[in-house]
């Protein structure tokens, strides 16, 4: 594993030096930062709250933008970690180098983890800004960290999932699709749970599965550890099937 | 420090290595050389780790390649035949991550990387951008970066593929130089290149081992082993004069081709003994001057007018030809004491 942290290093330039994440952060956070606005100012003119909703549970919870920019800017953010370098050859001098599997994988998911969690840093500043707006303290300290948790969560799964895209294609741009795809699926599925009927096992499924629900109970607080679960698996296998596909390449 | 038995690689029902087996002793400079597609590439992907063995074992400073994976490579710098880079980074930076990630200490990175610098030659484009660099210092950029851990065996595949004449001085004189520190494997289509830095051959031929030997036989191979001479007169005459003369084992007209109204005849000399492989090569230095002019002579004795003589190299066909009879000749005697060994 000491191959790690000069591979970890690597990424985090190649994501850096090329304009591909500061092109992601900033659509991110234009967009969050509209999103944001538009909360504020809904909850500022105080029509028609619902009791317990508070700008942060709806800035996390209940909107279609939290999936909209991950399932855009997730893709992108993933496509290139191996199927580049799979394109371009420098494979060849990256697993010819005394390197493990598990350790190139892994220190390609944390610089993508990384550049994720830069992505969100900027959203911080909300937080201080309601707390500055509400000098009471009413800002739940619990509740917005139980929020970026799912954040967490949620990005480490797709990540993952897009990860093990990128290393089973040479293609970056089939990579992005694929992802995409999967993604889709799981929002659709998410979908599944509010037309499909109560008792069913589909309904079940579907609740499972569903980032909606999975985020409206973070950032109402709510640490359900059927989600940890279920996110734990996101990462794993997504991340073993990427070691396995590495170590395949050797009898390609 | 390098040993490959019975060693197959199949891409499906494509067989491009197919149960080879060779040595190479530390210190030695070995060459690859045989034909686009003759497996070379495969072979030394395999040796580096890249890919893995359909069946047969490397063996390389000791550790198995396959089982001891990530210590046989760390005995291994290895630049890849397209030399693919990170464009988007500097080439000390590149250097920096490569020696890193090789494991040189960082008491002794910095060191490391400035040697591997100078001793390829990229000094001058250190901070420059990879992205940016000719295909020559690209070249050597990989160089550099198999240089860098410095480790005892050295794997290039077509070190001096697309260099122009000098480029391709410099990178022989390097390789030779390499030979003193390193164990070197080199690939190569090119006969003369594997003349110039290699001290022993092996020739790959359709994904088998066809022949190996030392470099100075496939150069007294290549040494002339005859004349082309251009007369001013018929061709039998001339033939009938030569075959007579001591030293000549053949004598024949060449024909000749549209357009080109020359007379020419070809004289094969005889070899020079034991020394030599029977058939290739000619008479050794001396003996060959002294039946050149005794044919030419010869010829002047019958009248006959002489406009040009030239020595007759080997190509590379010839020698190919030659070693691969050869190694056809003594394969089974090979097989023998290779298992008489075991």
């Amino acid at each position: 594993m000491r191959s790690f942290w000069p591979i970890y290093k690597r990424e985090l330039f190649a994501f850096f030096v090329t304009p591909l994440a500061w092109v992601l952060i900033a659509v991110f956070v234009v967009v969050q930062g509209m999103h944001f606005f538009v909360l504020v100012d809904h909850f500022a003119t105080g029509e028609s709250i619902a009791g317990d909703e508070t700008p942060l549970s709806a800035f996390f919870g209940n909107t279609v933008l939290h999936y909209m920019v991950l399932f855009v800017l997730v893709p992108p953010m993933t496509m290139r970690l191996f199927a580049e370098e799979r394109r371009s050859g420098t494979i060849e001098t990256l697993m010819t180098a005394p390197v493990s599997s598990t350790a190139v994988v892994l220190a390609k998911y944390a610089a993508a983890m990384t550049t994720y969690c830069a992505m969100w840093l900027p959203t911080v500043l909300y937080l201080v800004i309601l707390s500055r707006a509400d000098p009471g303290g009413r800002l739940d300290r619990g509740a917005a960290a139980s929020a970026y948790l799912g954040v967490l969560l949620v990005g480490a799964g797709y990540v993952a999932i897009g990860l093990c895209a990128s290393a089973l294609t040479r293609s970056q741009f089939l990579a992005m699709v694929c992802t995409a795809l999967v993604l889709l699926v799981f929002f659709i599925l998410g979908i599944g749970e509010f037309v499909t009927r109560e008792g069913t096992t589909m309904h079940d499924v579907c609740g499972y599965v569903s980032v909606w629900s999975h985020m409206n109970d973070f950032a109402s607080g709510l640490v359900d550890s059927r989600r940890l679960v279920f996110y734990g698996t996101t990462i794993a296998l997504p991340l073993f099937v990427a070691t396995r596909a590495v170590d395949s390449w050797r009898w390609g | 420090m390098i040993r490959v038995s019975h060693l197959t690689k199949r891409y499906g029902a494509h067989t491009a290595v197919d149960d080879i087996s060779f040595e190479v002793g530390a210190g030695e400079v070995v060459g690859f050389l045989g034909p686009n597609g003759a497996g070379k590439s495969t072979t030394l992907r395999i040796l580096a780790g890249f890919l893995g063995a359909s069946a047969g074992t490397v063996t390389v400073a000791g550790r198995d390649l396959a089982h001891d994976s990530i210590e046989a490579r760390r005995q291994i710098g290895y630049m890849p035949e397209a030399v693919p880079l990170y464009p988007e980074m500097r080439v000390i930076e590149y250097l920096r991550f490569r020696a890193e990630l090789k494991g040189v200490a960082r008491a002794r990175r910095g060191a490391y990387v400035d040697e591997a610098l100078r001793r390829a030659a990229v000094v001058e484009v250190a901070n420059k951008t990879i992205g940016h660099l000719s295909k020559g210092y690209r070249q050597r950029v990989g160089l550099a970066d198999a240089l860098v851990a410095k480790p005892p065996i050295v794997v290039l595949d077509e070190p001096t593929a697309g260099l122009d004449p000098n480029q391709i001085r410099e990178t022989r004189a390097l390789v030779r130089e390499l030979g003193r520190e390193h164990t070197v494997v080199l690939s190569t289509h090119i006969l003369s290149e594997v003349e110039a830095c290699a001290t022993r051959v092996l020739l790959l031929h359709k994904g088998r081992l066809v022949a190996e030997g030392a470099t100075d036989r496939i150069r007294a191979m290549r040494s002339p082993t005859g004349l082309d001479v251009t007369i001013g007169g018929d061709a039998p005459t001339a033939v009938d004069a030569v075959r007579a003369v001591d030293g000549v084992a053949d004598v024949r007209a060449v024909p000749s081709t549209s357009g080109d109204p020359r007379v020419r005849i070809r004289i094969e000399f005889d070899a020079p003994g034991e020394s030599g492989p029977a058939g290739v090569a000619g008479l050794d230095g001396p003996a060959r001057a002294l039946a050149t002019e005794r044919c030419v002579a010869a010829l002047v004795g019958k009248g006959i007018g002489v406009r040009e003589v030239r020595a007759a190299e080997g190509s590379l066909e010839d020698v190919f030809a030659a070693l691969t009879q050869e190694s056809e000749a003594v394969a089974p005697a090979d097989a023998d004491a290779d298992t008489g060994s075991r």
